[in-house]
């Protein structure tokens, strides 16, 4: 079998003195019909890996090594020789396809116009090349939908056809499940597969184990830049010889340890909704749910995406009133006592100012006890120096512990986490819901914990709830 | 890539990391004029309105810097007045469209409904209208008079702060981190200084870069059409019409204004960097 790609030793550093190398060289090879994943947490440098081969490093940075393509070396071309071989032997899927496809352009003409434009194809041949790939896709109805008539996943499809047009043999896929639910990652998997066939592979980067065990073929596990452990899917996940490799595979759920047992629901509640409904649109959303929790207590809550997760948090917390039924609060907590952690941690905070700032308000706004602050770090595990940093600064996770930190000055009794860990790389996600559950629990605050993972609920949760949609 | 993002996202009042080069030469040539504006006349005393008809249209040279017209009236003194006039009378008009602008803005934006249209309503009334047509209609009203002009661009200008804004604002006060700042017991006051005002400040003083320029030219224009300012009065506009039937014996006399005009627009749309989103 002859390899479509041949990387030998490519490496990624600064062009500016004081010159630091991104990415340690690393060397695979991509055969047709056998995917390779690149496996690591956010700031690996996996991305610029996949920018490297593609040529697409942003200014200030350089690839170094060989990227053997069709027997030449693709990085020794200048800048506009390998600029034609986009499309044509490399295609790229993009993260977010919903913003990668025009918004004023029907789906039907955006695919035609790459089976026209780079393909070669004739107007009628690029017609019915689209109309198969529709049909094949199961969006025969939509070609002259707007992308704005597409749900997620019909666009993410459709960008998916239109990068296909010209088959092109190496298939790049920079973290094509971001943010979606185990559902619609399961989709966009089988789509991935379908590009695997005897004359075109898949390099996929991704910081999901589960993907990458769906995906199969070859595994690359990397981290700071450094190719860590390499091979086939099976092996290196069911036995995985580097310790970062161990960790990363002890953090999907599946393999948390069980739960502590399950705190005794005391008598009184601290929150309870009865017989809430709720409908968007014309689709009713729940009906006739009751749930109850009490101090201390962790409960889960799962279902499909658009089953009204948040919808039903942001009921209890007094946010969204139901159309039915009402929420009653146990006596004597005051309203702020009721808080929220959100699914993107950068979101949740101001920009533009640095954390000391934004807890130094909330300290002034509540008359609040600052001493708590240096406590409360250090049980989180944030470094004093953090402080005088902007939120954009920081990781995902540290971000997600201030807004625990936040929320805990506060001295909460009920806290709705909507997917606190989805955006973060699973390491940090087992530490920061095991922080997460086990500061609720010291502190008596009853968690409504949201997540489309079902291990990940049962793992961390006394109890769910599961919405049907 | 991420330093040229950062720049217009620091607020004005807090500028930590330095202008663009282009606005920073923006800055600097405003600067320049403003100087012009107001400290050449300490040094040089040379009143605008002293006519010497023994003394018309001489060239720049020691005794007059930069000449006389044909009333033998100092070129310099005269400068020196229409740039603080145009100035003047450009951050005074921006600095009251803005706050209302702004102001009516954050309401429109932050309380859908009623308030929001009726404030709409207005704002589309007044953008029916061309701009210069509503300057033009309030000149007839109280002719050559200074509140006439001012009160006339600032009512134009205005309606561009208050579509921005109300945009931005509905946007940002649907997004988690104001929602977030509610649930942790802040009131409007904070959500507008530490959420909202750090993301409107580019685009507000962006707008009034554009804005200063704008009511230069309007002012000039007018001027040059003999419906703004009155003479003798020394304005920039006014200053070419009355210097156009002597270009041909004395061409420098013109040029002054036109390059100070110029200058002074090419300053602010420096200064303003990028159009507005």
């Amino acid at each position: 079998m002859t390899p479509l790609m041949e990387v030998r030793n490519l490496c990624v550093e600064t062009t500016q003195p004081p010159i630091h190398t991104l990415l340690h060289p690393v060397s695979f090879t991509l055969h047709a019909g056998r995917p390779l994943t690149l496996l690591g947490e956010t700031g690996s440098g996996k991305s610029l890996l996949a920018q490297a081969v593609m040529g697409t490093l942003p200014p200030g940075l350089r690839a170094r090594g060989d990227v053997m393509v069709e027997g030449r070396n693709f990085l020794a071309l200048p800048a506009r020789a390998r600029a034609k071989w986009w499309g044509r032997h490399f295609a790229l899927l993009p993260q977010e396809p919903w913003h990668a496809l025009d918004p004023t352009m029907r789906i039907g003409a955006q695919i035609e116009e790459g089976h026209r434009l780079v393909a070669g194809r004739s107007r009628s041949a690029a017609q019915h090349a689209t109309d198969q790939s529709l049909m094949r896709l199961g969006l025969a109805d939509c070609r002259r939908h707007l992308p704005q008539a597409l749900s997620g996943g019909m666009a993410q499809r459709a960008a998916f056809a239109a990068a296909r047009t010209t088959e092109a043999p190496i298939v790049i896929a920079d973290e094509p499940t971001k943010g979606l639910d185990s559902t619609r990652r399961d989709e966009v998997v089988t789509l991935l597969r379908e590009a695997l066939n005897e004359r075109s592979s898949l390099l996929a980067i991704t910081h999901d184990i589960d993907v990458a065990r769906q995906l199969g073929g070859d595994i690359m596990v990397v981290r700071d830049g450094i190719c860590l452990e390499q091979g086939e899917a099976r092996t290196v996940l069911d036995a995985p010889r580097s310790e970062y490799a161990k960790r990363l595979i002890a953090a999907d759920p599946r393999h948390w340890p069980a739960p502590a047992s399950p705190a005794p629901a005391s008598a009184q509640p601290v929150i309870e909704g009865r017989t809430l409904r709720m409908k968007r649109g014309n689709r009713v959303l729940f009906s006739n749910l009751s749930l109850t929790l009490s101090p201390g207590e962790i409960v889960g809550l799962t279902g499909p995406s658009g089953c009204g997760k948040s919808t039903l948090g942001d009921i209890l917390l007094g946010i969204i009133t139901p159309d039915e039924g009402h929420v009653h609060r146990a006596r004597g907590h005051a309203p702020l006592r009721f808080q929220k952690l959100y699914q993107d941690p950068p979101a949740a905070f101001a920009p533009h100012w640095t954390l000391h700032t934004l807890l130094e308000d909330l300290c002034a706004r509540h008359r609040l006890d600052r001493g708590r602050i240096p406590l409360l770090m250090t049980r989180l595990g944030l470094h004093a120096r953090l402080l005088q940093r902007q939120p954009g600064q920081l990781s995902g996770g540290e971000l997600q512990r201030f807004s625990i930190l936040r929320a805990l000055l506060l001295e909460p009794v009920f806290l709705f986490a909507d997917e606190p860990t989805s955006r973060l790389d699973p390491i940090t996600q087992q530490d920061t819901l095991a922080l997460l559950t086990d500061v609720a629990r010291e502190h008596d605050c009853a968690v409504l914990l949201v997540s489309h993972d079902p291990a990940l609920i049962t793992a961390s949760c006394d109890r769910q709830v599961v919405l049907s949609g | 890539m991420t330093t040229t993002a950062t720049h217009h996202r620091i607020p004005l009042l807090r500028l930590r990391v330095p202008l663009p080069r282009a606005r920073m030469a923006g800055a600097l040539l405003l600067a320049l004029l403003i100087a012009f504006g107001w400290l050449v006349p300490l040094w040089h005393d040379v009143s605008p309105h002293h006519q010497d008809l023994m003394h018309t249209l001489t060239p720049p040279g020691a005794e007059h810097l930069l000449g006389t017209d044909p009333l033998g009236r100092s070129m310099l003194g005269r400068l020196t007045e229409a740039v603080r006039l145009s100035l003047g009378l450009a951050l005074l008009s921006v600095a009251s469209a803005a706050v209302p602008g702004v102001v009516f803005g954050v309401i429109a934006g932050w309380r859908p409904g009623l308030v929001d249209r009726s404030l709409g309503l207005v704002a589309d009334v007044v953008l029916a209208l061309p701009g210069l047509l509503l300057v033009l209609l309030l000149a007839a009203i109280a002719p050559g008079t200074f509140w006439s002009l001012y009160v006339g661009i600032a009512l134009v200008l205005w309606v561009e702060y208050f579509r921005v804004v109300r945009t931005a604002t509905r946007t940002l006060i649907s997004a988690p981190q104001v929602q977030c700042a509610r649930m942790l017991g802040f009131g409007p006051g904070y959500i507008f200084r530490r959420h909202l005002w750090p993301e409107l400040a580019p685009e507000v003083t962006t707008l009034a870069a554009f804005g200063a320029s704008t009511a230069v030219l309007a002012v000039s224009s007018l001027g040059f059409v003999s419906i703004g300012l009155r003479p003798p009065t020394a304005e920039l506009g006014l200053m070419m019409t009355e210097l156009f039937p002597f270009y041909q014996e004395a061409p420098w006399l013109l040029a002054q204004p036109v390059i100070m005009l110029f200058l002074m627009v090419l300053s602010f749309q420096l200064l303003a960097g990028r159009e507005p989103q």
